[in-house]
């Protein structure tokens, strides 16, 4: 029982990130039609950008959290605005070469920039877990956890609520009635690919200090986040975001219960029972953003 | 108000808008007829700046906006109720209406606006917050039409207002066109539907693979051999 409850609370926290990696990545490819390969590289590059703030340049870790979420932003809408913009309507297998070499070409310069040799990030939280009875978590955990939160509710907050939510909703559901009504539709497309890799180097940020930061780790994280794309069914916010947690918990008893070594493999299993059984994802289709 | 002079447009690389020319003056009813594929919405979709590839001239209140985008075109007063009513499925039925609005500055005379909307169409006041996918036909055209009226426009393009609603709904919705019309909106409607676009508009254009070759006012069209023969069944 004790075993069970701390296994819970480890993949509640783990959850609330790849719910991060889900949403953005749910917002780019299910919506945008973009099998973005590069997702991944912005969950690194998050990472390497918290590093860098807080090692290098030594400013406060929250300050430099932040630092990095927009960082991310600015190079999401950088690669928007380059790479995608100059082919948009183009068919899916060249977008998807495009960000196949995108992807390439920013892990190769993380690996040449930082070296392949691990980097950790400290963080201002006391390293003693804290304790309830039996259970066991540490401080940053708890607040990567908070945090994660709050960028979700924020996420679908500005998609529901704001008129650039609204106006990004418009363009995925019917484009060219989109720009019937005076939206800028290519602007639209480089807020929601900035958006959603904000959201993937927010994950990788939030995530450093709990593992190391590597020039790989993004790869990993990709396939999780394509994995929770399609549990949550393609553009679908609450499917991404629950996707998320179902895939945490799923590796966490994987982990706890079978084997610790087929962590990763967990993933991959629950997609092929999805793709067998539910091939539009769990949640109904009218949940959609887009 | 608007004129269109030489239009041609290429569409999947095949001309589908020969030479267009045509004219709308302010306060007028204006109806494009003719058969399915003869070129009515690819010079609509021209006109709201959707169609790129294009030669000739449209000129709007004296200015060119050949070329111009989309948002542009609305911002001068043209709104577009396109084929097939495109309502936003997944949104409410508020959220499409602010939708056409979209351009405009936020409070300014929007949510009386959509009051009027409401007062006009009560049925989407009591599915306001519903997604409009799940609307029927005939109210999604209700709100298709309102979300045009949003924008406040000056003139409104409606691409084939009738198309898959059952009969009364089509009179219905031809009885709103017109009141719109009598409002003091001018309007250039597209509609395959002859008999009952000639009955209502003050003149018309016959379209035929890409070109006209029929004009007059509803009433002499509708006595006109040629459109009696191959539009309205002899």
């Amino acid at each position: 029982m004790d075993q069970l409850l701390q296994h819970l609370i480890n993949a509640l926290i783990l959850g609330g990130t790849y719910a991060l990696l889900g949403i953005g990545l749910t917002m780019i490819f299910g919506i945008m039609n973009v099998v973005n390969f590069t997702h991944g590289e912005l969950y690194t590059f998050g990472a390497y950008m918290l590093f860098f703030v807080v090692m290098v340049l030594g400013l406060n870790f929250f300050v430099s959290l932040a630092v990095a979420v927009v960082l991310g932003i600015i190079l999401g809408a950088a690669i928007e605005f380059t790479l995608l913009r100059p082919i948009r309507g183009a068919n899916i297998d060249t977008t998807m070469l495009v960000m196949i070499g995108a992807w390439i070409v920013m892990q190769n310069s993380e690996q040449w920039i930082w070296s392949g040799i691990a980097k950790s990030v400290s963080t201002p939280f006391p390293s003693d877990p804290l304790v309830f009875g039996p259970i066991s978590v540490s401080y940053y955990r708890v607040f990567v956890f908070a945090a994660a939160i709050l960028l979700i509710v924020g996420a679908h907050m500005l998609i529901h609520r704001t008129k650039l939510g609204k106006a990004m909703r418009a363009t995925f559901q019917d484009s060219d009635t989109a720009a019937l009504m005076g939206i800028n539709i290519n602007r639209i497309y480089t807020a929601t690919f900035a958006l959603g890799s904000g959201l993937a180097a927010a994950a990788g940020a939030l995530l450093a200090p709990v593992f190391v930061v590597t020039p790989t780790m993004g790869n990993i994280a990709a396939l999780k986040a394509f994995a929770i794309v399609i549990l949550g069914g393609l553009g679908n916010f609450k499917g991404a975001t629950i996707g998320g947690f179902i895939l945490a918990l799923v590796e966490e008893f994987g982990a706890g219960y079978i084997s610790s070594g087929y962590r990763d493999a967990m993933g991959f299993l629950l997609i092929i029972a999805v793709l067998l059984f539910r091939p539009t994802g769990l949640f109904k289709q009218a949940e959609r953003i887009g | 108000m608007l004129a269109i002079e030489g239009l041609s447009c290429r569409y999947n690389k095949i001309t589908a808008v020969k030479g267009v020319s045509l004219e709308v003056k302010e306060g007028e009813l204006v109806t494009l007829i003719g058969a399915n594929g003869a070129g009515k919405t690819t010079t609509l979709r021209a006109l709201s700046g959707l169609v790129r590839d294009l030669d000739g001239r449209i000129v709007f209140e004296g200015e060119d906006i050949t070329g111009a985008p989309p948002r542009d075109i609305i911002a001068r007063g043209i709104a577009h109720c396109p084929e097939g009513r495109r309502v936003f499925p997944y949104m409410t039925v508020e959220e499409n209406l602010e939708m056409g609005a979209y351009l405009r500055q936020t409070g300014n005379g929007i949510n009386s606006d959509m009051e009027r909307v409401y007062e006009q169409f009560p049925v989407l006041k009591e599915r306001r917050k519903q997604a409009a996918g799940t609307l029927s036909g005939g109210e999604q055209q209700m709100l298709a039409i309102g979300r045009a009226l949003m924008s406040r426009p000056k003139l409104i393009l409606f691409d084939e207002p009738s198309l898959g609603l059952a009969p009364n709904i089509v009179q219905k919705t031809f009885g709103i066109i017109s009141e719109i019309c009598r409002q003091g909106t001018t309007v250039l409607m597209v509609e395959q539907n002859a008999y009952g676009a000639l009955g209502m508009c003050h003149r018309s254009y016959l379209l035929e693979s890409g070109e006209v070759v029929l004009t007059g006012t509803g009433s002499d069209m509708l006595d006109n051999p040629h459109v009696r023969e191959a539009y309205l069944g002899g």
